[in-house]
């Protein structure tokens, strides 16, 4: 009996030790994970920067980090949507299509309609492209990659189409403005970029609907068992992405002053390249857009130096491929390290 | 909405549920190759130019590149698997054919181009497998290297190919049938033999369905993947000689896009996305749909715009019906 006591609280104990030791183990690989996960990005950025500073010499000039800031915050407008989508364990391949296809609507509207709602006829075609996308994936059931792959042909073709093939001069210098204007000495497409960072920020970890995204990307079933609307969540998410894809639509438009229906050709692989450099796993169920504008960052920064530096563009193909091929073998070490915290530490 | 689509799969429920059945399950097994023949038949009756043999051939031939790189990316779809890097196995084979040939026999710089393309492959499938990167984004990464590598290499320019031997090669025909062509054919028939009828290919289909499963069962994942990668870029290869012979010149552009060219011939022609299976009947069929369709808006000097339309529509209406076949299925099985 007593004995049987000892044996009993002695289990006992030995349980709790072990529950404790295993409880650790998780925390300790929980937060191995989420720190690789959150500033590994951080590395290769910080490195980049470095080597910028050292090698290229007019890199840290006021005009020279403007220039990078734009350049990433338009990647990283669209960049924001695809985080959310690939959180949905989708894809959209019809970004560059639809920027082309947003930036021409948007020339071609403020040269007769006006200037605001030409800006507001651009960010409207890409929230119906998004809807057009959505519909497919959510209601015909079609996988999402294969789907914006015909949506990407189609809407390149219309953008080709409404055009002519040639190219749109804007006249309006009040709308080429826009894209130059300065608040508070930053220029507003950056503004812009960080705003809407902060919006989809706060979607996707504050909101039921940013849990519900990550959800239906975790485990479809389940979200489906647990009572998600799984189809108005896909179709919502891909309407945001449209609409993000419209925003950087019309600042390159504003940009750029003239368009043509063969803008932002293999920007898809580009964005979808800096979402996951950013630290979002392909497998879906979350998204860090924090990330994904870090990743922006990094590779304007990149290509910015190279440009300083006289390097040819074609460099840039390697140094992308080689980012990515990094930040990758860190996600699956990060993985393994994580199955090994779990198992032995 | 729902009501609508409730109508729409009851009506498809009753259609399968007639009679003709015999007729139906054939039609309804081969409905891409009877589109396909209808078409070409009215195109035929319809589009005098369309029934001309150089027509004909340059159709063929046109068919046969994003073709032959399909039939990898059918074996590499069946294996669960995909490949966005053949635009730059294309261009880094092209090249090196065009680079090599003035220094040496046309026979050997095919030959090196195709162990370049086996050794590509081979690079891909190590990355997939062995350090464990999702083959969607290793190969998305792969891609830019191999570009990188091209443009590189030519230092962005174009490199012309003045070997004669190679050229009468690329643009020779057996019995009026251009060569890439009857390559095209013979890669469909030993990709078909490979996937249905050897253990290599139980064992990719295997993979598929369900990796764990088939390492569980003690199947060489990891080799059988990696080779996967290395036929598919063995076939790449291959089509990069056939591009570099038509356009007598290699660039580091020259095939761009032509990934998402092979994964829509893939899929249109029935290979489902999540792995486990693939046709190569279907592959061969669904490239022929897409060069009959261009050459034939071509042919109808339809705006050279509306053929991205016309290739999109017809991938998302051709994937639209088998998600609807699919539902039906499954309908049905319950």
């Amino acid at each position: 009996m007593i004995a049987n006591q000892i044996t009993a609280s002695s289990a006992d104990a030995l349980l709790k030790s072990s529950r404790q030791t295993q409880a650790a183990r998780e925390a300790k690989a929980a937060r191995q994970g989420t720190l690789v996960e959150r500033f590994g990005i951080l590395l290769p950025c910080v490195v980049v920067a470095a080597f910028g500073v050292i090698l290229v010499p007019n890199f840290l000039s006021a005009s020279n980090i403007a220039n990078i800031l734009v350049n990433a915050s338009l990647m990283a407008i669209i960049g924001f949507g695809m985080t959310l989508v690939i959180a949905l364990r989708g894809f959209d391949l019809s970004v560059g299509s639809t920027m082309a296809l947003t930036a021409c609507v948007t020339a071609m509207m403020v040269g007769t309609a006006g200037l605001w709602l030409g800006m507001a006829a651009g960010i409207v075609v890409g929230a119906a492209v998004g809807l057009f996308n959505g519909l497919i994936i959510a209601y015909i059931k079609v996988p999402a990659f294969v789907a914006t792959l015909g949506t990407m042909a189609i809407i390149r073709g219309v953008a080709l189409l409404i055009t002519g093939g040639g190219s749109i001069l804007i006249g309006d210098p009040s709308f080429g403005a826009i894209a130059l204007s300065r608040v508070f000495g930053i220029p507003s497409p950056v503004i812009i970029a960080l705003v809407l960072l902060a919006v989809l920020y706060l979607v996707l970890e504050r909101t039921p609907f940013g849990r519900h995204v990550c959800a239906v990307g975790g485990r479809p079933e389940a979200a489906i068992d647990s009572g998600i609307d799984v189809k108005q969540v896909t179709l919502k998410s891909f309407v945001i992405v449209g609409v993000c894809v419209g925003v950087a639509g019309v600042i390159t438009a504003s940009q750029l002053g003239f368009v043509d229906g063969t803008l932002g050709m293999g920007l898809e692989l580009q964005i979808i390249a800096i979402t996951v450099l950013g630290g979002t796993s392909l497998s879906g169920g979350s998204g860090n857009v924090v990330g994904t504008f870090i990743a922006a960052v990094l590779l304007a920064t990149i290509s910015s130096g190279l440009n300083l530096l006289n390097i040819p563009a074609f460099y840039q193909y390697l140094s992308v491929g080689f980012l990515l091929l990094f930040a990758l073998s860190l996600d699956s070490l990060r993985v393994r390290s994580q199955r090994r915290a779990l198992l032995w530490a | 909405m729902v009501d609508e689509r409730k109508s729409r799969t009851a009506k498809a429920d009753f259609a399968s549920g007639s009679e003709g059945h015999v007729m139906k399950d054939l039609i309804g097994r081969y409905y891409l190759q009877v589109i396909l023949l209808v078409a070409v038949a009215l195109l035929a009756v319809a589009v005098p130019n369309f029934r001309s043999l150089s027509n004909i051939q340059n159709t063929l031939l046109q068919a046969s590149f994003a073709g032959l790189v399909a039939c990898g990316m059918t074996l590499l779809i069946a294996g669960g698997v995909f490949d966005l890097s053949v635009a730059g196995i294309i261009a880094v084979c092209g090249v090196a054919v065009a680079e090599i040939l003035p220094t040496t026999t046309t026979g050997v710089a095919i030959g090196a181009a195709l162990l370049i393309g086996m050794a590509l492959g081979a690079l891909n499938g190590f990355i997939v497998t062995k350090i464990r990167i999702p083959a969607f984004i290793a190969t998305l990464a792969t891609l830019n290297i191999y570009l990188g590598v091209a443009f590189i290499w030519t230092q962005a320019k174009v490199v012309p190919i003045v070997s004669t031997n190679f050229l009468e090669l690329g643009n020779s025909s057996i019995l009026s049938i251009p060569l890439a062509f009857v390559v095209f054919v013979a890669v469909c028939v030993l990709s078909h033999l490979l996937l249905h009828r050897t253990y290599f290919g139980r064992s990719l289909r295997a993979i598929g369905s369900s990796e764990q499963a088939a390492s569980m069962a003690g199947l060489p994942v990891v080799r059988v993947k990696i080779l996967t990668f290395v036929v598919t870029g063995l076939f790449t290869g291959i089509a990069a000689v056939a591009l570099s012979a038509l356009l007598s010149s290699a660039n580091g552009t020259m095939a761009t896009g032509i990934e998402l060219n092979a994964i829509a011939i893939a899929v249109v022609g029935g290979t489902a996305l999540r792995g486990g299976q693939g046709t190569l009947l279907g592959t061969f069929t669904g490239a022929l749909v897409f060069a009959v369709l261009n050459n034939a808006l071509n042919l109808l000097r339809v705006d050279p715009y509306w053929q991205y339309v016309s290739v999109g529509l017809v991938l998302v209406i051709a994937l639209a019906i088998g998600a609807a076949r699919k539902t039906a299925s499954v309908r049905g099985a319950e």
